[in-house]
């Protein structure tokens, strides 16, 4: 049977195969392509700083980010603010916040049978989209990040509109989200302190449990992070162990022969990216919780990418009380780009997972280009014998609902995907 | 006394409107503006803002906030082609809640992947329906470029399959009025730059219909916006530049209104970013800014219900509202005026290749300006 997936900011196809009225196999396919990085080559380097946030309209800043940190790993000594490093990683933070928003609000609680409640996605993530502006310009597809830092240069009074708007969200999610506040709920260590309040998190949370659904959702218990930042942590998670050294060397992509989007895996496993991933590698006390109960399910990934929100508006306030507007935005780079002849590549987390670009330049002109999306890495098309992450995930259902369900918590976007 | 006639003249189109059925007869637009808690005076400051940017006189605002009230009996398609979905999130973005309850609740907001309930089989029913129930009726919006010919197979969508190029096709045939939203639909957009793999390219290439373009990438939410309460307003085609894009959005250039204007008159220039000028809000000419050859609204309109624009952040226009700007308007972060292309014309100068697509105003306007930045040249500029 073939079902079409929608509203994952394009379209994917899945064609379920059944065995004794149970998912045996599910084919992944998508069926358009753009070919960016083919566009790329040929262009001077820091064109790209413009072309990739156009890869994707829902992460375009972290397509932004990873651009900006790609091409700065092919200078030697390059010189970056702390401030810079800062404003970059509060607007990713911000993109990430919204994000998770518009997928609880539009694509899960729908998928619950609640009516789809526009307002309440729309409303934070506007918030958390002029956030970006302030500094970027414009959400989507700010430009503002260019090699040896940013381009703003913000004021005091900047700052004080950025604590609202982040205030603001703060409130929403405490009288929506998760009706308690904000500060007490990121030292929450168990489930049933959780369950325990009232608010549309617990609620969906509660229905899972009430409709059996506990155990949906189970993957291979594998999980990687490779975008660091001052708040996550690079490394990969197996079931609990998790080890820090990894490299990208060992990251690889390969061509499928029915779909426009390729397969991504480490040593040459499929692993799981996104929130469940970064809060495992993070050891966060509430996901790994939640994680020891119900496994890599759909309990742990929604508990886990809703939670996100907090910790990241929580951690954001942290950056900007110690941010330092003295320092310069920008240190312009001590060699001209035309003169470098390099390759580099950069990581960033991304609101659905590890993003990856790496580019190779030659005099100044981009002579490979190559993105590696999160989606990529959750969705690989795997064979029957070694089958995807959320191909794995959807094997035994019952139905094509419940997998519908259960491929939707991977948060997936064909947009990026068909880069 | 014209804009008496005008008066007179939208006020009968939106009566005639009134008699239309409403897509929910259990829902009016007024009331839910209520049940979700703005005042009537909030939705007409909105009414106001609107008319204002539709430039009418302020005293259309009454007629504006009913055009906005009659939205509901207006179908409306939105189709995805190749593209990002940046602009349907400049939509899900639109200034104040009010209009956001206005775009999604209250339109009939008939088929629009991304924000749709409906999915796989029950969307492409949608559509199909939607097409068949308001046959020459429903608004046409399509964002994305569209593979095509030989190449369409890069996009099929839907259960059966179809090219993407197919789908718009037969969807602009029976459309009362069709927009292109972004560059992308507009132009081709990012994937239509060189060497355009998916030969991509603009709706207005695969249908014999008249298609409006509303450029940009994104185009502000405003703009969207605009373009929908324009047509249910005047219910004709809107003035139309060279480009097919409305004159009320895109009839000047950013750099007419731009705020760092008086600082590129006075010659002053951010040599690089970072520096004294920077922080001064210096013109941002010399490290790229397109604006003088960029026709759209933004320093006026702003993003992100009006918090800023890329200008006023520090980075200049990229020209996204411009047919083939990738192309066209790159390097990035050099002055067009001092640069080679990378484009099919075999890296002829910017004032040579100007000339050669024809487009006067860009050479006119690139000479002067080269002209304007010698003169006005105070440190050397960066190296190329
Ligand atoms: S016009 Fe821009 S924002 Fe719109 S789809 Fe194209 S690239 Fe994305
Ligand atoms: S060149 Fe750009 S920054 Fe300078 S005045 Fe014109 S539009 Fe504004």
């Amino acid at each position: 049977m073939i079902k079409l997936i929608e509203k994952i900011e394009g379209e994917a196809k899945l064609n379920f195969n059944f065995k004794d009225e149970k998912i045996e196999f599910v084919d992944i396919e998508f069926m358009s392509t753009r070919n960016i990085e083919n566009i790329l080559k040929g262009k001077p380097a820091f064109d790209a700083l413009v072309i990739n946030p156009r890869v994707c309209g829902i992460c375009g800043h972290a397509h932004l980010i990873a651009t900006v940190k790609a091409l700065e790993s092919c200078y030697e000594n390059l010189q970056i603010s702390n401030k810079a490093k800062s404003l970059r990683e509060l607007t990713l933070n911000f993109e990430l916040i919204q994000n998770h928003f518009k997928w609880f609000y539009l694509t899960m609680m729908p998928l619950f049978g609640h009516k789809q409640e526009v307002l309440k996605a729309t409303y934070p993530s506007q918030l958390m989209g002029k956030a970006i502006a302030l500094f970027g310009g414009q959400y989507p597809h700010t430009s503002y990040a260019v090699v040896g830092g940013v381009v703003c240069d913000i004021t005091e009074m900047d700052i004080i509109k950025l604590q609202h708007y982040i205030d603001k969200t703060v409130q929403f999610v405490e009288e929506n989200l998760l009706k308690m506040d904000s500060k007490s709920f990121s030292t929450c260590k168990s489930v049933e302190s959780v369950l325990k309040y009232e608010g549309d998190l617990p609620d969906i949370l509660r229905q899972i449990n009430a409709e059996e659904l506990l155990e949906h959702g189970k993957s291979y218990d594998r999980f990687i992070s490779f975008g660091e930042s001052s708040y996550f942590k690079k490394g990969k998670s197996i079931k609990t162990r998790v080890n820090n050294n990894i490299s990208i060397d060992n990251v690889k992509e390969s061509e499928m022969a029915t779909s426009f989007a390729k397969n991504v895996s480490y040593k040459d496993k499929y692993y799981e990216v996104g929130p469940l991933a970064r809060a495992m590698v993070n050891k966060n006390q509430l996901i790994l919780d939640a994680h020891k109960k119900y496994g890599d399910s759909i309990f742990s990934r929604i508990i886990a990418r809703v939670c996100e929100i907090s910790q990241l508006l929580l951690h954001s306030t942290k950056l900007i009380k110690e941010l330092d507007l003295n320092e310069p935005s920008y240190i312009e780079p001590s060699i001209n780009i035309k003169q470098l002849n390099a390759s580099g590549y950069s990581a960033v987390e991304a609101a659905r997972g590890t993003l990856i670009h790496k580019v190779e330049i030659e005099n100044g002109i981009i002579k490979n280009y190559e993105i590696i999306t999160p989606t990529q890495w959750n969705l690989s098309g795997g064979t029957r014998e070694k089958m995807g992450v959320s191909q794995k995930a959807m094997i035994g259902l019952c139905d094509v609902k419940t997998a519908e369900l259960v491929f939707k918590t991977f948060d997936v976007c064909s947009v990026c995907t068909t880069h | 006394m014209e804009n008496k006639a005008l008066f007179e003249k939208l006020s009968s189109r939106l009566d005639e409107l009134s008699n239309l059925p409403k897509l929910d007869d259990n829902k009016s637009i007024s009331s839910l503006i209520e049940e979700k808690g703005f005042s009537r005076r909030e939705f007409m400051g909105w009414a106001g803002a609107m008319t204002s940017m539709l430039m009418l006189p302020a005293s259309f605002t009454p007629l504006v906030a009913k055009a906005a009230e009659m939205a509901d009996r207006l179908p409306l398609v939105w189709l995805h082609m190749a593209e990002c979905t940046g602009c349907s999130e400049s939509l899900l973005r639109t200034a104040t809640p009010s209009i956001d309850s206005l775009i999604f609740d209250y339109i009939s907001l008939e088929y629009h992947e991304t924000i749709m309930s409906a999915a796989g089989w029950q969307a492409e029913h949608n559509l199909e329906s939607a097409m068949k129930k308001y046959k020459g009726k429903y608004i046409l919006m399509v964002e994305g470029g569209i593979p095509h010919g030989e190449s369409d197979f890069y996009l099929t969508i839907g259960a059966h399959g179809k090219t993407g190029e197919k789908i718009a096709r037969d969807a602009s045939e029976n459309a009362a009025a069709i927009f292109a939203i972004g560059t992308c639909s507009s132009f081709g957009g990012v994937q239509a730059a060189y060497p355009n793999p998916t030969n991509a390219t603009a709706l207005s290439n695969i249908t014999d219909k008249p298609v409006i373009n509303v450029p940009g990438c994104p185009p502000s939410e405003s703009n969207i916006v605009g373009t929908l309460l324009h047509f249910i307003l005047y219910g004709t085609l809107p003035a139309l530049d060279a480009y097919n894009r409305p004159k009320w959005a895109y009839g000047l250039r950013i750099h007419d209104a731009c705020e760092r204007r008086g600082r590129f008159d006075a010659g002053e220039f951010v040599q690089q970013f970072g520096d004294e000028g920077a922080k001064d809000g210096y013109c941002l000419y010399k490290v790229g800014c397109k604006g003088p050859y960029t026709f759209n609204n933004c320093s006026k309109q702003r993003f992100n219900q009006g918090t800023s624009w890329p200008v006023q952040a520090g980075h200049g226009c990229m020209g996204c509202s411009e047919p083939d700007f990738w192309d066209k308007m790159g390097i990035v972060h050099e002055p067009l005026g001092n640069r080679l292309y990378h484009t099919v014309f075999g890296g002829l100068g910017s004032d040579a290749t100007a000339d050669k697509i024809g487009v006067g105003i860009l050479t006119v306007t690139a000479v002067g300006i080269a002209a304007h930045a010698a003169i006005s040249l105070v440190k050397k500029p960066k190296e190329w």
